[in-house]
């Protein structure tokens, strides 16, 4: 009885040693052998609400860099009318792309002001958690995108997305959003819609980059992000953000 | 040694499966799939990132409109509109480069202008904005004449 009891424990603390060994090697947890240090999330995105003037270049020109296709937007710019019995009126006409036409309203209209809108490419996405086939992802800078090859088109992302940022594209049939014009950004320039804004209410660079237009932003003024309780730690910010704004 | 054989039997089973396993997991994940960042966001196909970033550009900026364009932009330089890159205005980089009959977004001058300057409840209230071009003109004290458009009396680059 004692013996075999004795080899037993021998034996299994072999095949543990064994198994152990064998997971060692093959790099059968993702990751082990790749895992950098994070440093994650180097960019910010601002967006001043107080310098909008709703003209729309900044659609337009997302939509001529990105082809994005008819009636779909990467970015998007929404008016707020709030009235003074309390009713809150938002449109976005075409994206906002064409710009917008002057609106009347029974009751007077106490505060109105444009908010653009785009992903927020937060550190904590939820899109990047519902991909079942991981072809989205946060890319080493932070900067969530769609691997279109990977992407099967299930539009779990879209659903998940808490600011609507996402769509299936009709053309590809995969996921598609704003990605901070990855192509430009990795080669220096900035993403279409900061480029053409004539009031710079669109702000974007690197956050420890004491020379990027949002340094100083990020490190002194007052932001404020969508929807924070959904806990996605936006990284597209928001000067002078109303409360009114969903 | 009997009693053994069953769970000799079942390690040469494990084995060929695990190596199957590691076979055919090194055949179907494609080759740059690993962790890049955090793990729980950042496994994805290394070479995506890269496919993406070589994507074409089309708006280069103003720096770029100025190698041909040398006077004009230094010309321009110190006009109201000069903080506002020739792109947002003007067609795109690409675009010229392509048919250099690509110059400006909309040819009718209002139509441009007001995408901008037209009288809007949610535009800040600083903003030079006016409601038309007739209010506009009564508003200068000038007089209206029909067909004016903005380029009459503006310059584009420098529209005080």
């Amino acid at each position: 009885m004692n013996k075999d009891r004795r080899n037993f424990i021998k034996q299994t603390g072999w095949s543990i040693l064994g198994g152990g060994l064998l997971i060692s090697v093959f790099p059968l947890l993702p990751g082990s052998a790749h895992a950098s240090k994070n440093k994650n999330h180097i960019f910010a995105f601002i967006v001043d609400i107080e310098k909008c003037i709703g003209c729309g270049k900044c659609v337009n020109a997302c939509i001529k860099e990105n082809s994005v296709p008819n009636d779909f937007y990467r970015t998007w710019v929404e008016r707020y009318h709030i009235l003074e019995n309390g009713e809150v009126i938002v449109d976005s006409p075409d994206g906002g792309s064409d710009g917008f036409k002057p609106q009347e309203f029974k009751h007077k209209v106490e505060k109105a002001f444009f908010v653009p809108k785009l992903c927020n490419h937060c550190k904590k996405p939820n899109c990047v958690q519902v991909c079942p086939v991981v072809a989205t992802y946060v890319s080493k800078e932070g900067v969530v995108l769609v691997d279109d090859k990977h992407c099967v088109g299930c539009s779990y992302c879209v659903q998940a997305c808490p600011y609507g940022a996402r769509f299936i594209n009709p053309e590809t049939r995969t996921a598609d959003k704003c990605t901070w014009c990855y192509h430009r950004i990795k080669k220096g320039y900035k993403p279409a819609c900061v480029l053409v804004c004539p009031t710079g209410a669109r702000q974007f660079g690197r956050i420890d980059d004491p020379e990027s237009p949002v340094h100083k932003t990020v490190k002194e003024k007052m932001l404020q992000i969508l929807k924070p309780e959904t806990g996605n730690e936006p990284m597209t910010m928001y000067l002078g953000l109303d409360k009114e704004v969903r | 040694m009997r009693h053994y054989n069953h769970v000799i039997r079942f390690a040469i089973i494990l084995t060929a499966v695990l190596i199957g396993f590691f076979a055919v997991r090194g055949f179907i994940v494609p080759e740059s799939f690993g962790v890049y960042g955090t793990y729980m966001y950042g496994y994805h196909r290394g070479n995506s990132d890269s496919e993406e970033a070589a994507q074409p550009i089309l708006y280069y900026g103003s720096d770029k409109c100025r190698k041909c364009h040398e006077k004009l932009y230094e010309q321009e330089s110190q006009a109201g509109h000069s903080k506002i890159a020739c792109e947002s205005c003007h067609a795109n980089w690409q675009a010229h480069n392509n048919n250099t009959r690509n110059k400006v977004l909309k040819n009718g001058s209002i139509e441009a202008c007001m995408q901008c300057h037209k009288k809007l409840s949610a535009r800040p209230a600083a903003f030079p904005q006016i409601t038309d071009i007739k209010q506009h003109m009564d508003d200068q004290e000038q007089e209206f004449e029909k067909g004016m458009e903005c380029l009459d009396c503006h310059d584009p680059h420098e529209p005080l």
